[in-house]
């Protein structure tokens, strides 16, 4: 795996930060984890994204120490911190709900972590107000929890949990909660204060856009498995599963699909709906391929693109800034989505004309597995 | 429109109704503790605090007022840190064996009749040799308390959520620190609230005490006594005192619990 350029500082030796090896957690009979391998560098910003359930949260809890593991190990900085209780993990977690102290003042909640350690006062006032300043709260900081707004309360849990200069920072759906505007405002501040601090975030959410803006790397997760890992961009343009292209928005996928040779950096296939050339070398394991086509690859000027396709345009729908035309293959009936770019020049296709559209080899992708 | 007057009229002469039914009896005695009576009828010129000054010459009431606050006192303060105890055991491990028999153990004297939790424990001291008194009655007290305590500090504790505690590991604190600064200070209205209702039961408890008191009566045990050989007018002074004492007590607890309800209120805390 390529190392992502993370523009914090990383360790020479090569050595990740955190190391997972055959991680299991089950609860009962069910596996909420099954046993995976997860390196996080220092200095990156890696997000686990994963639909709801995909056991997210429960990976967190074990790296963190609140779920003791069934399986594997986890070392950091080389060293297995299995017996290492929570309390002295070198770092912190901010909560879902936050979990903000509700009896004691914005102050007090982010001094906690000083307090307990016996730092002396003067010293953690100092700390406190450092802390404060880096989140934009000082004026705040005599109010309880209960008087503060959403965004407010999630950043008191980031001083909070910055207070101890932990190396790593885990995150659990910090912006699940909050508006759209405001989770915007809260990525981008995030973001910089993990760029800012070179503190290693491991990140946890739901949404992919809010992965693809955010990280160095994202780990897909699909109920306990590590799906892909990857930038940003390589999930987006070269998901290997076919659950990673849909999560992607990569959705109009074809099959049965045959390769008929690859050579160089190029890979052709053969489909219901024509042959194709896809960048990149085939999948080591080939059952269940497929072929997956973003629909904004497709292009009306197809006669500069390498890939192309006969259609009738059986519905077009206006969505302000970009214009979804379904698609029916003229021979085969297959239903296709096309995502362009609005244009107030040109008139939208008629429903029911025939449409000829290309595709580049590098927007489209050869995936594998069960559908998703 | 019309009607609806006279639905509001009605409602508001049954409730004046109640209301006085209520407290008409407890304001008679609030003025017969410093007026006396002629024919039935108030003497308003006779006010004075005699009674007063002899209820608390009234030697009898006064050591069975203070064996009750006595026994009150040390029967919820160890009912409490019993509570506690238990409480925190079952709340971190709820579907443990020990926890549950704790919970039929803590319950059962609450649920039995009072009168088999009395009788238990007197042939109990009797055939441990242990003599009745003071102690008898305090152990009889908290044994009947507990179950109160427990049930409200176990019920914040649940509330109290887990992510809390869990936060406080994650920034370091050991067990005893996570006790002393998280859990114990969201634990001091729920206790105080239990704590004076608590009291308020032992207090007027008489049926346990009735079978555990040697010579000491606590005030329950010494008025029903009373009431064999007729009351004397300063039992009017004792009942406006008490009443006096529990309205300063109820009205402090609201504003305690007004006051903590703005900090308590914060959903994001919650799950
Ligand atoms: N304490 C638990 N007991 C039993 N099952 C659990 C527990 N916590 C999580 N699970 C199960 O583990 C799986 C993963 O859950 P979770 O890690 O919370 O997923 P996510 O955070 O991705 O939504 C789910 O199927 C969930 O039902
Ligand atoms: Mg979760």
């Amino acid at each position: 795996m390529a190392k992502p350029d993370t523009g914090g500082p990383d360790s020479e030796s090569g050595l990740p930060l955190l190391r997972i090896r055959g991680l299991g957690v089950s609860f009962g009979p069910v596996d909420a984890i099954s046993p995976l391998d997860l390196d996080v560098h220092d200095g990156e910003f890696l997000t686990i994204l994963g639909p709801s359930g995909s056991g997210k949260t429960t990976l967190l809890r074990a790296i963190a120490g609140f779920q003791p593991p069934s399986a594997g190990r986890i070392e950091f900085d080389g060293r297995d911190i299995a017996d290492l209780p929570i309390n002295r993990r070198p770092f912190n977690t901010v909560f879902q709900d936050y979990a903000l102290f509700p009896h004691m003042t914005v102050r007090e909640n982010v001094g906690f972590g000083l307090r307990v350690r016996g730092t002396a006062r003067r010293q953690m006032t100092e700390r406190v107000d450092i802390a404060l300043g880096i989140v934009g709260l000082e004026e705040l900081d005599s109010r309880y929890p209960a008087q503060l707004s959403g965004g407010q309360q999630q950043r008191t849990a980031l001083a909070r949990a910055m207070i101890c200069e932990p190396r790593l920072i885990l995150l659990d759906e910090p912006l699940a909660a909050l508006d759209a505007t405001l989770r915007r405002q809260m990525q981008n501040f995030l973001k910089s204060v993990q760029r800012q601090s070179g503190i290693t975030f491991l990140f946890v959410t739901h949404d992919q856009s809010e992965a693809i803006t955010m990280s160095d790397r994202i780990c897909v997760m699909r109920t306990g498995n590590i799906e892909q890992i990857g930038t940003p961009r390589e999930l987006y343009y070269r998901p290997k599963s076919r659950f990673v292209a849909a999560f992607f928005g990569a959705s109009n996928i074809v099959e049965p699909c045959r390769i008929e040779e690859s050579r160089d950096d190029m890979t052709v296939v053969s489909t219901p709906v024509g042959t194709f050339s896809v960048k990149g070398p085939p999948p080591e394991n080939t059952s269940g391929l497929a072929l997956a086509i973003r629909p904004e690859a497709f292009g009306s000027d197809a006669e500069t693109r390498m890939n192309s396709l006969e259609f009738e345009v059986a519905a077009v729908s206006f969505v302000g800034s970009e214009t979804i035309t379904e698609l029916r293959h003229r021979n085969t009936s297959l239903m296709f989505t096309m995502k362009s770019r609005s244009d107030p020049a040109a008139r939208p296709p008629e429903t029911g004309s025939f449409l000829r559209v290309g595709f580049d080899p590098a927007e489209c992708a050869l995936v594998t597995g069960a559908e998703s | 429109m019309r009607r609806l007057r006279l639905l509001d009229i009605s409602l508001a002469s049954v409730t004046t109704l109640v209301y006085l039914a209520l407290y008409l009896p407890i304001l008679l005695v609030f003025v017969l503790s410093f007026f006396s009576m002629r024919r039935g009828r108030v003497n308003w010129e006779t006010f004075s605090l005699g009674w007063y000054a002899k209820l608390f010459d009234n030697e009898a009431l006064g050591d069975a007022l203070r064996n009750s606050l006595l026994v009150g006192g040390t029967a919820v303060a160890a009912a409490a840190v019993f509570a506690t105890v238990a409480a925190l055991h079952v709340n971190a491990r709820p579907s443990s064996r020990s926890a549950r028999i704790l919970e039929y153990v803590i319950f059962l004297p609450f649920l039995l009749p009072p009168i088999i939790t009395g009788l238990s424990l007197l042939i109990y001291f009797r055939e441990t040799g242990i003599p009745r008194g003071i102690a008898t009655i305090i152990v009889g007290h908290a044994v009947f308390v507990l179950a109160i305590i427990y049930r409200i500090v176990l019920t914040r504790l649940n509330v109290l959520s887990r992510s809390l505690v869990e936060a406080a590991h994650d920034l370091g604190a050991s067990k005893f620190q996570t006790f002393r600064y998280i859990v114990l200070p969201n634990l001091r209205m729920p206790l105080l609230t239990a704590g004076i209702l608590a009291f308020a039961l032992s207090f007027d408890e008489t049926m346990i005490t009735l079978f555990l008191t040697g010579t000491d009566a606590t005030l329950p045990v010494r008025l029903y006594a009373m009431m064999r050989v007729g009351f004397t007018p300063e039992i009017n002074a004792l009942i406006t005192l008490i009443l006096g004492f529990s309205i300063v007590l109820t009205v402090a607890v609201a504003f305690a619990w007004r006051r903590n309800a703005g900090l308590e209120n914060n959903s994001a805390t919650r799950i």
